[in-house]
């Protein structure tokens, strides 16, 4: 019986001071207020390098519209169709294909409070920050705007009109950041 | 076990559950605090925000270079597809397309530029179509910076960097800052067939784009994407030369100072439509503006004892500037023969269609 006594006041004093422990820890969390909060800032980012292919050979359906790149009379290259009109025809972005590599490309937030001719002081908030990667090599990028009559070339009735190909090749030239943020008052 | 033990060991158990309950809502109170409920009215003045974008110290530089002695090409930049009426193929060689900062001297010193200010940037937002005139729908905007009172903006032509002086947003570069207008240039070569003669070169130096948008909706009763087109255009300098395939010697540059063209292509009446019809031709059409509900309107023309909802939408109609094209021109010249200044204003699209056709056919 005493030693029941005893195991129960072992149990409470370990529950108190299990709570007076909690209480501690409640008292070293503080809860921040808004705009303290607001000041507190993400550090660091992310750094990319890439390199993206898409279709460079040929893409993986086979019939007799696409193919292999190799093929003269088969089609190479990746292709969406969009229609703009409940029974209308299709806006096809068409023979898509090549690569783009850039090194460099960075992610981050950035907190801007000078600089902007004057505008950052007035801004004074933080945005997310998209650096540019300076060169983007881009390896026999194609692609063709088209019209087409249905969504697939193996569709029946399919009737296609090629409005302009686009072709680029090599390094091109593209410096600075990118920066978004939320417009408005949320 | 005696009936006394059994109380004891329920009660310690009450006990130290009771502890954990009480530290455990001690926490959840701390959590509460942090979220705040908003009334109606506050909620209310919650507005749905939009993505802004600003280009910051930019530059882009593309063009095609020179075949070396095997034929390589390093840098190609090619816009074919096309054919002139006559059947040829038309290849167009972008030679180089450039968007860089002020004084770059015709794309020859690329230095950077700011496109889009932080207190008035460039957007993507989904408007409420009750706000602008599209009742019932929710409308996709791209949109440049918009133009400002002309008590905070600055001359959309760059005579002056001092606030006040115009209604643009975009800031000339001055020696303490680069500027948010751009120097854009593309110069090419128009090949059609053989015949690689004629190259032609588009810039406009320190050129501002504020108050441009573009607005997309569904349109319920065609079922079709529907939208609204502005483009804003003013640059100082816009000039168009040609010259010799080599780029050595070029004829007279064509310059036309002062240059503004504010471009207005669909508007809440009369949207642009975009489709493609059953043979694959792609169709841009404004159509026909939609009559309103009939409505007398009084010999005298005016609004008194005239219908007032027929008389305001013909008013808003013909009178509204948003839905009117414009082009001012301070000095046209070529060479060094000055032409005077041009303008058109006042352009109102009544009906518009233009369709691609197949020429291989």
């Amino acid at each position: 019986m005493s030693q029941r006594l005893l195991s129960l006041r072992n149990r409470l004093s370990f529950a108190f001071a299990l709570s007076f422990l909690s209480l501690i820890a409640a008292a070293e969390m503080a809860p921040l207020e808004d705009d303290v909060l607001s000041d507190v800032s993400g550090q660091g980012g992310i750094y990319l390098s890439g390199d993206v292919s898409i279709n460079a050979l040929g893409g993986p359906v086979e019939n007799s519209y696409f193919g292999s790149c190799d093929d003269v009379t088969r089609k190479c290259g990746a292709r969406i169709a969009y229609r703009l009109k409940e029974t209308g025809g299709w806006l096809v972005l068409d023979e898509l294909r090549g690569g783009f590599a850039f090194e460099g490309l960075t992610l981050g937030m950035r907190t801007i409070d000078t600089g902007f001719g004057g505008d950052g002081a007035l801004f004074n908030g933080d945005v997310l920050e998209l650096g540019l990667p300076n060169i983007v090599r881009f390896d026999d990028v194609r692609f063709k705007i088209a019209a087409s009559s249905t969504p697939r070339p193996t569709d029946l009735g399919f009737q296609q009109t090629d409005i302009f190909t686009v072709e680029m090749q090599g390094d091109v030239i593209m410096e600075g950041n990118l920066l978004v943020f939320p417009t408005g008052n949320p | 076990m005696t009936f006394t033990n059994v109380r004891k060991i329920a009660l310690e158990f009450v006990i130290s559950r009771s502890l954990l309950l009480g530290v455990m809502l001690g926490w959840q109170a701390v959590a509460l605090a942090e979220l705040q409920s908003l009334d109606d009215g506050q909620l209310s003045k919650v507005d749905g925000a939009g993505i802004g974008l600003v280009l910051d110290s930019f530059t882009f530089s593309h063009g095609t270079d020179k075949p070396d002695q095997s034929g390589e090409q390093a840098r190609v930049f090619r816009i074919s597809g096309i054919k002139s009426t006559d059947g040829q193929e038309v290849d167009i060689t972008v030679n180089h397309l450039y968007i860089a900062g002020a004084d770059s001297n015709y794309g020859q010193n690329l230095s950077p530029v700011n496109l889009g200010r932080l207190m008035n940037p460039w957007s993507i937002d989904v408007l409420n179509g009750d706000d602008i005139g599209i009742p019932n729908k929710a409308v996709l905007e791209l949109a440049a910076s918009t133009k400002v009172p002309m008590a905070e903006g600055f001359d959309c032509m760059g005579g002056s960097a001092a606030a006040g002086s115009g209604t643009c947003s975009s800031r000339p570069a001055t020696a303490d800052w680069r500027g948010e207008r751009a120097d854009i240039g593309m110069q090419m070569n128009v090949a059609v067939g053989a015949d690689r003669s004629s190259n032609l070169n588009f810039h406009a130096r320190s050129a501002v784009i504020d108050g441009s948008y573009i607005r997309l909706w569904g349109d319920g009763e065609r079922k079709q994407m529907a939208g609204e087109f502005r483009f804003n255009l003013y640059s100082p300098e816009f000039s168009i030369n040609a010259c010799s395939l080599d780029g050595v010697t070029c004829g007279s540059r064509i310059t036309m100072s002062d240059f503004a063209l504010e471009l207005a292509i669909g508007n809440r009446y009369q949207p642009i439509f975009f489709d493609v019809d059953g043979s694959g031709n792609f169709i841009l059409e404004v159509d026909t503006i939609a009559a309103p509900p009939t409505g007398h309107i009084a010999a005298s023309g005016k609004r008194d004892g005239s219908n007032a909802a027929t008389w305001d939408f013909y008013n808003d109609y013909y009178s509204n500037p948003e839905y009117r094209s414009n082009l001012h021109i301070g000095n046209f010249s070529v060479g060094a023969k000055d032409f005077g200044p041009a303008r058109m204003e006042g352009m109102l699209i009544q009906h518009l269609k233009i369709q691609t056709k197949d020429l291989a056919l």
